[in-house]
């Protein structure tokens, strides 16, 4: 095919198909000897519609009517072509044979319906044509649900452009098919399409995929992590974070056009059934319920009454969403428009029933993620809230995260919804997590960037000064408590002061807990587990405690039963035990012989039967340490118990060389190339521990890390009290808290830097 | 020493066979296959939905050969598996190390 030097667009690919179109012509002119009689070339698919890109295949079909002679034509045409090397779709079918096929397999209709006459008998062509749609026009009722299946299952297991790190630019939601699905019905007759929104997203589509197949030369529709950079350049945009944020934008308008038709396609297909039925009450209008003022409830939307004015009334558009939103329904396409005309930004500070709609919004919980979907593509809410315009569609770069940026605090808001009787201050927590991650998208600590236009903007919104504070201190702390759970030793009072201090109060507390979870949730899976929410739990209570000015429960620690093995200063694996099965692992109790290595070698054994660890705590007593490990299996069940045992008490003993197999595994393993990974960073945590100093290390999870790193500490002379680690996504972040070897005392600043050195080379 | 493999369609296994015989070479493995290749086993006339790729019936040849024969080889093989219609398949050469016959021990040129 030929390759242009042309700019992309809808030119560039009309050019590409005209050059085949060419072609295919001469081709049949030849094959065919001068009578082309009975037999006709017709484009099909991505091809009919002229949306050649530098991948595509030829999409065609040879109609006929001829009985004999029609495999020598299709010879003469189809060899050329093979033997180019051009990637051919083809088949040969008379009409009849055509029209089955089309209302047999709705894959080939959907192609079918988009074909277009190359070259030969005309009107066959148009026999068919005229065959396929009549078909599906007369059947739609019957095969639109068939249709709508099948994309819904092709979005389940796809995924959403909008959203996904590396999205498939045909099969994701908010694609190439959904597009084609939008035709299909357009075809249909049932029911209209909204084409203002989707005619720009389906050329900036294809102009990305055009560019995709360009510079991977392959023909692959997965816009993967490390050619998204390469891409953007392509199409002259300023870098990934650009392109990505405009597919966003493509994937989101197509997505909500897809799920407004289906709504049209339901009523239209129920009012057939019921005007069927019902027969005495056809030519009514459709009953129209009021909502709130200036919005009534219609055909399972919520629309404007005849006498609303939006340009008149500016709060008509939170109040109507509001509405919407608590009556879980959709904002009706045509209010959204109207209300997208006339939007503008409120006086500001807001009055208060403004505010008010906009928390009853929030607490509305679900169905006001749609609803502030519709009105943001719109471009609505960046009128009103105009600090929303840079997080809107800003894609996330850490995996762990499901939505973009948008998304995810809206998500975090209806989340919110259902804590509120958490709380002193509903209206505060939903806008809190509305706000949360405000600060994303501009240089700097995003917390910090955040509390900043929060400082700002919360009394433009109308906040009195005391809530303007305590929305900062949601937005600079919200990383707070999750942080602090699952990095620092929550027996530690220095910790929980550190956490009191930054809350101030049993409100501000119970409000940053419910931010958490409710953030946590609209993260994604890994980010709200049992564990996690246990650990965060505790730590409440803990500042509870302290904030109310009741003393701070002691962890139990070790049980006697522990401590007894300890004594006898023999080798101890326990295993389990009553309530050792936690809600995200294993407790596996270690007792031997206090020495240094100890936790680096048990966690080498771990490594070695593949159980991640999620935190150590070990204790001495006499010379005995006693260690207690969570561990959870990475892949499928636990090892055999008695196995396990027997390997770490070979370790301990010195018979089994664990740091041998886990650098053969390691040498063996095939990196996935992909994301560069950036260097681990080991760093002194200050004023964390009055007792201990406490490193803090963040790598890249791989097998073996924390055996590593427990090597090197012992190298280093230092003695580790506790152990907390944690993996997000495919980054570990490991904490320890650790003590001179000889003197027990916290390190000097000297020894501190010397050891986090060495940490930091033996992790290379 | 080579490896030389082919993929034909079944019906020209015996065609095959006599062309190799005549050039001397005695000794093949052969197994049945499936497969496909830009055509994605279509037919010339095919009139089933287009989007179904189809594995169709193949037969696998392979030939242990001294490194100066496996040019004549290939051509005996093209020359006799060839149909000129699409799915004739594909014939390639592989480097070998070393070959030993399991009876009597001999390797690597005294094998083939």
């Amino acid at each position: 095919m030929l390759s242009r030097g042309e700019p992309y667009g809808a030119a560039r690919r009309t050019a590409l198909s005209d050059a085949a179109d060419a072609w295919l012509a001469h081709l049949l002119a030849a094959a065919a000897a001068g009578d082309d009689s009975g037999i006709a070339l017709v484009a099909i698919g991505g091809y009919g519609r002229r949306e050649m890109v530098a991948g595509s295949d030829l999409d065609v079909l040879l109609l006929h009517s001829r009985k004999r002679g029609i495999a020598e034509v299709a010879d003469r045409i189809w060899y050329p072509i093979w033997d180019d090397g051009v990637k051919l779709d083809h088949s040969v079918r008379t009409v009849a044979e055509a029209r089955s096929v089309a209302a047999d397999d709705l894959k080939a209709l959907l192609g079918m319906l988009d074909m277009r006459h190359i070259a030969g008998d005309v009107g066959l062509t148009e026999q068919l044509r005229s065959t396929v749609l009549a078909d599906w026009r007369s059947a739609a009722t019957n095969r639109l649900p068939e249709l709508r299946e099948s994309a819904l299952e092709r979005d389940r297991s796809n995924g959403e452009l909008a959203f996904l790190l590396e999205p498939d630019l045909k099969e994701s939601r908010g694609g190439l098919r959904d597009l084609v699905t939008l035709r299909a019905v357009q075809a249909s007759w049932v029911a209209d399409v909204p084409h203002a929104r989707i005619g720009p997203a389906h050329d900036r589509l294809l102009d990305v995929r055009d560019a995709l197949h360009t510079v991977t030369g392959r023909s692959t529709d997965r816009l993967v992590l490390q050619e998204q950079e390469n891409v953007a350049k392509e199409l002259g945009l300023l870098d990934a974070i650009a392109l990505m944020r405009s597919l966003a934008e493509v994937g989101r308008t197509v997505a909500y056009a897809t799920d407004i038709t289906w709504r049209r396609v339901d009523q239209v297909l129920e009012t057939r059934t019921r005007r069927f039925r019902l027969r005495g009450t056809a030519g009514k209008p459709a009953p129209r319920t009021p909502l709130a003022d200036g919005v009534v409830q219609s055909e399972g939307e919520a629309v404007l009454a005849r006498d609303a004015d939006p340009a008149r009334d500016p709060i008509l558009v939170l109040r109507a969403a509001a509405a919407a939103a608590q009556a879980g329904l959709p904002l009706s396409p045509g209010t959204v428009d109207r209300f997208a005309a006339t939007a503008k930004r409120l006086p500001e500070p807001w009055p208060e029933a403004a505010r008010e709609e906009l928390v009853r919004l929030l607490g509305a919980g679900r169905p006001a993620v749609a609803v502030w979907e519709a009105l943001d593509l719109a471009g609505v809410m960046t009128t009103l809230i105009p600090d929303w315009a840079r997080v809107s569609c800003r894609p996330q770069r850490n995996a762990v995260h499901r939505f973009t940026v948008d998304r995810h605090l809206v998500e975090a808001a209806a989340n919110a919804a259902a804590l509120t009787r958490r709380v002193a201050r509903p209206d505060l927590l939903l806008v809190g997590c509305l706000l949360h991650d405000i600060g994303k998208g501009w240089p700097g600590d995003h917390s910090t960037v955040g509390a900043t236009i929060v400082r700002d903007l919360a009394p433009r919104l109308g906040f009195p000064e005391p809530d303007v504070e305590v929305l900062v201190m949601l937005v600079i702390h919200h990383l707070l408590l999750p942080d602090t759970a699952t990095r620092r030793d929550l027996d530690d009072p220095r910790t929980i002061e550190l956490v009191a201090n930054a809350v101030g109060t049993v409100e501000n507390l119970d409000l940053l807990h419910a931010l958490t979870e409710a953030d946590a949730l609209a993260t994604g899976e890994a980010a709200w587990t049992p564990w996690r929410a246990n650990l965060i739990a505790s730590l409440v209570e803990k500042t509870r405690a302290v904030l109310s000015g009741t003393p701070v429960p002691v962890s139990p620690g070790l049980t006697e039963a522990q401590r007894a093995l300890a004594r006898k200063g023999v080798i101890d694996v326990h295993i389990g035990g009553p309530g050792a099965r936690t809600a995200e692992g294993t407790i596996v109790t270690v007792v031997s012989p206090d020495r240094a290595g100890l936790l680096a070698t048990v966690a080498g054994v771990f490594g070695v039967h593949r159980l991640g660890v999620r935190s150590a705590v070990t204790e001495t007593i006499d010379s005995a340490a006693v260690t207690v490990w969570t561990v959870h299996p990475e892949f499928g069940s636990p090892p055999d118990a008695a196995v396990l045992r027997g390997d770490i008490v070979r370790a301990l003993d010195g018979s089994l060389d664990v740091g041998a197999k886990l650098e053969r595994r390691a040498a063996s393993q095939v990196l996935r190339p992909g994301i560069e990974v950036p260097p681990p960073s080991v760093s002194v945590v200050p004023d964390a521990s009055e007792s201990a100093t406490v490193l803090e290390i963040r790598a890249h999870d791989r097998p073996g890390l924390l055996h590593r790193v427990g090597t090197a500490l012992a190298a280093a002379k230092v003695d580790i009290r506790s152990a907390k680690v944690s993996t997000w996504g495919a980054e570990a972040v490991d904490v320890f808290y650790v003590v001179e070897l000889d003197t027990g005392l916290p390190l000097d600043e000297a020894r501190a830097t010397a050891v986090r050195d060495s940490v930091l080379e033996a992790l290379d | 020493m080579k490896l030389v493999t082919a993929v034909i369609k079944p019906f020209k296994l015996d065609d095959v066979r006599s062309a190799l015989e005549k050039l001397g070479v005695h000794g093949m493995t052969v197994t049945e296959a499936s497969g496909y290749g830009r055509q994605r086993g279509h037919t010339e006339v095919y009139r089933g939905a287009e989007y179904v790729v189809d594995l169709v019936p193949k037969v696998r040849l392979e030939v242990l050969v001294d490194t100066a024969e496996s040019e004549a080889v290939i051509t005996a093989i093209i020359a006799a598996a060839q149909t000129g219609k699409i799915g004739d398949g594909k014939v390639w050469v592989t480097p070998v190390e070393s070959v030993v016959r399991v009876r009597t021990g001999e390797r690597d040129a005294e094998a083939l």
